[in-house]
């Protein structure tokens, strides 16, 4: 069946952003810390990273304080605010994409044409109520460094040991959750530094605005790592995190977990589009568990080189502009080392090379599956990749004619596979899927290829399929027959 | 029986094991088959492994003869490569399978060829090309019950007596590991266990560093080498934050491999261990022969 497109445009559903960074918010008042999602923005050439983290904290800013570790004492120049909308951005560019096509008729050839949409994924919000006060105080923890950097007093402490840093952050103010010192212990014997971050409310009341802009930060550091330990202290349950990498050279990975392609370019039953979101959201769910959580998910991956043409097929979001890629903190565009930022110990020159690779991993992570610090490493590996799922239109009109008939029957085949997608995809049982495919109106009016009908049919047929034992069993076959053979053959 | 006999050579055991690995990689981690990528590390090597052997091999054996007995190795390195280097560029791949068994025939001491023949040809592809790399990460940590006895299968039935290259370096790497996360910097045990438990790791201990031609002769210098080498590693991986630190270190020891054979005298490794006797038990059963007919 031929099959033509059109991409009429993009149709983004907002998507209601993440959650701050790896860091854990540390509070006065009690209640309860979580932080479950994070967005945060990786460039990455040689030993350089700019590390871009966004809060979309929603509570009273004088509540608001961040803890991070970092390798270095920064310098003021290297710690910047950027606006917001990068992320929203960038969000949008990458985000998985529904895709739409039209079977034509072939008893009577017409129209046709696409739409892509972005999976509105609802990640979870939090708040950190709370509030943060800083005061001096000798003890054996360090100031190394204080900054006002746009509407935040940064604070970058080195401490000797965890309970010096403990005490030094609640008398001055800050709350911290009871099981930090586990994490807290290896990150000062490492020699991390503490970045520590709150709000400035005079600064804050200057903006005029009610939201905090994103703190970047720039350091060279053979380290190419993200500290989730930390975030684990006062968080229950998973966490979310998008990681928008930018690298000259090609996709980046993680090194210490496994790296899985996300499912995609799967056909998928017309009805889901109402309802993308959450298809989506259970396919990661399904897929997560599937491969055993601890997993690092590619969603997205192309080269976003300002020169190079095509940087999305289809485009859910506009690709990130040149000047998004120097917010984002992509350094090399102008052939400078290093942008605005102070040269840290530059001893590599610019190469000239101008490309930018983008990668987008999506990271679900509790305290069980990731006892340890994402590590990355920067690959040669180019091959672009996109979260793209298909739905297609049925043809109208009548089908009188014997390729018509074909037709019919390849659709209700093809409507079949369909709907045994969705539930492999998601895990989820047909029937949870019947009131979607009754709310909207199945195109065709032929009523023995509907949903409606076909779903009662293979409700029973198609039960959650876990494909993770199936795997073990066939390897396990493999290992004993390989030994039986052995064993009959008197060799071992 | 002729299977029989041919499983006697420990290399069988180990291409069966290597292409359980494979299996196991594509079809339970999901890799993504590259199976033009396979195919030309296979290619390549046989072809590589045919001129090589057309050229320079040793002419009182006929050709076809050299070039079957050779075959085996060549399956294991292009399996070693197959299961650990990563690539987009035909060119690296070609070169890697191309270096690795090249340089069987070209770098060689005393009859023994210094490198490891998948792991020198990983380290040129990554090295000189740039377009290739290592994946760490893609074995994760789930799948060590299954290499564990894999791998334990592996050395029990092959009976190399390789086993002290890879519990020496096992043991110095972890060790070091051991201390320096938990002892030193206090960790949880299941951060260490998750360092040790890679896949990548274990496949490096099981069936890279354990290859009996490109290991020391002598038992006190394989455990003295492969111990300086799990040192190493632990350096780069941890201070140097390099990725596949235990194939580059793999690759620059190996060419102290002749002098370590040279201070600890031993006999060369053979594949298939030969019937025959050596030259002085030959004369010695000689003498005897002939002394008591007469």
């Amino acid at each position: 069946m031929k099959q033509k497109i059109l991409i009429i445009g993009g149709l983004t559903l907002l998507s209601p952003l993440l959650y701050s960074f790896c860091g854990f918010y540390v509070s006065k008042a009690d209640g309860t810390l979580k932080n479950k999602t994070s967005q945060v923005i990786l460039v990455r050439d040689g030993n350089r990273n700019v590390i871009t983290m966004y809060n979309d904290f929603k509570g009273d800013t004088k509540d608001f304080a961040m803890v991070v570790p970092v390798p270095v004492v920064l310098q003021k120049e290297n710690i910047k605010v950027v606006d917001p909308s990068i992320f929203q951005k960038l969000n949008d560019y990458s985000a998985p994409r529904l895709v739409e096509y039209w079977d034509e008729n072939p008893c009577n050839r017409h129209m046709y044409d696409e739409v892509a949409t972005v999976a509105d994924k609802s990640l979870n919000r939090m708040m950190a109520p709370g509030k943060a006060e800083s005061r001096e105080k000798e003890s054996s923890v360090r100031v190394e460094a204080k900054y006002l950097v746009g509407e935040y007093d940064i604070l970058i402490l080195s401490a000797k040991e965890s309970t010096g840093l403990k005490t030094w952050l609640t008398e001055n103010g800050y709350k911290i959750p009871p099981n930090a010192e586990e994490v807290l212990d290896p990150y000062i014997r490492s020699n991390l530094k503490f970045f520590v971050v709150k709000v400035n409310e005079k600064e804050k009341q200057k903006l005029n605005n009610n939201f905090l802009r994103p703190i970047q930060i720039a350091f060279s550091s053979p380290k190419f790592m993200l500290p989730i330990r930390l975030g684990m202290a006062n968080a229950d349950g998973d966490q979310d995190l998008i990681v928008y990498a930018f690298t000259r050279k090609g996709r980046i990975e993680c090194t210490n977990y496994r790296n899985v392609d996300i499912a995609s370019n799967k056909n998928i039953p017309l009805f889901v589009q109402k309802n993308f979101g959450a298809f989506y959201a259970n396919l990661f769910t399904q897929q997560w568990k599937n491969e055993g959580k601890n997993i690092s998910l590619l969603e997205y991956a192309w080269n976003v080189t300002p020169v190079n043409q095509l940087k999305c097929d289809p485009c859910v979001g506009n690709p990130p502009a040149e000047q998004d890629l120097v917010q984002s903190g992509v350094w090399w565009l102008y052939g400078k080392d290093w942008n605005d930022y102070s040269d840290i110990d530059n001893d590599e020159p610019d190469n000239g090379d101008r490309s930018v690779y983008f990668t987008r991993l999506h990271v679900r992570y509790n305290r069980k599956s990731f006892p340890q610090d994402l590590m990355f490493q920067v690959t040669p590996n180019t091959e672009n990749f996109q979260a793209r799922y298909i739905i297609t239109h049925p043809a109208s009109g009548d089908f009188n004619c014997a390729a018509g008939k074909k037709y019919l029957q390849d659709l209700k085949e093809r409507r079949k596979k369909e709907l045994q997608e969705l539930t492999r995809l998601t895990g989820t049982d047909l029937s949870n899927w019947q009131e979607d495919a009754m709310a909207k109106n199945d195109e065709t009016k032929i009523e023995t290829v509907q949903y409606e009908t076909l779903i009662p049919v293979y409700k029973e047929t198609f039960p959650d399929r876990d494909t993770g034992p199936v795997g073990i069993l066939f390897l396990s076959g493999l290992v004993l027959g390989a030994a039986g053979f052995l064993r009959w053959k008197g060799i071992i | 029986m002729l299977p029989a006999r041919l499983l006697k050579d420990a290399r069988y055991f180990q291409i069966i094991f290597q292409s359980i690995f494979l299996t196991y990689g594509i079809f339970v981690l999901h890799w993504k088959s590259e199976t033009w990528l396979y195919a030309t590390y296979f290619a390549t090597s046989l072809i590589v492994q045919f001129a090589c052997e057309w050229i320079g091999g040793n002419k009182n054996i006929p050709l076809l003869e050299r070039y079957r007995k050779g075959i085996p190795s060549v399956l294991i390195s292009s399996f070693g490569l197959s299961l650990l280097l990563k690539t987009h560029e035909p060119v690296a791949a070609i070169l890697a399978a191309t270096v690795s068994i090249l340089s069987k025939y070209i770098l060689r001491i005393n009859g023994k060829h210094i490198f490891n023949p998948s792991a020198l040809g990983i380290v040129a592809a990554v090295l000189l090309t740039g377009n290739a790399w290592i994946s760490p990460g893609q074995w994760g940590s789930d799948a060590v019950l299954v290499f564990t006895v894999l791998s334990l299968g592996f050395i029990v039935t092959t009976k190399v007596q390789k086993i002290d290259v890879s519990l020496t370096f096992l043991g110095s790497f972890g060790g070091l590991l051991f201390i320096r996360q938990i002892i030193y910097l206090g960790w949880p045990v299941d951060h260490f266990i998750q360092s040790v438990s890679t896949g990548s790791l274990l496949l490096f201990a099981f069936f890279m560093i354990t290859d009996p031609k490109t290991t020391p002769n002598h038992r006190v210098a394989r455990i003295l080498w492969s111990i300086g080498i799990g040192c190493a590693a632990f350096y780069l991986a941890t201070f140097r934050f390099i990725n596949g630190a235990p194939i580059y270190v793999l690759v620059a020891a190996q060419p102290l491999i002749p002098l370590l054979d040279k201070l600890f005298k031993a006999r060369n490794f053979e594949w298939t261990p030969s019937t025959k006797m050596t030259i002085q038990e030959e004369r010695f059963l000689q003498t005897i022969y002939s002394k008591s007919v007469m």
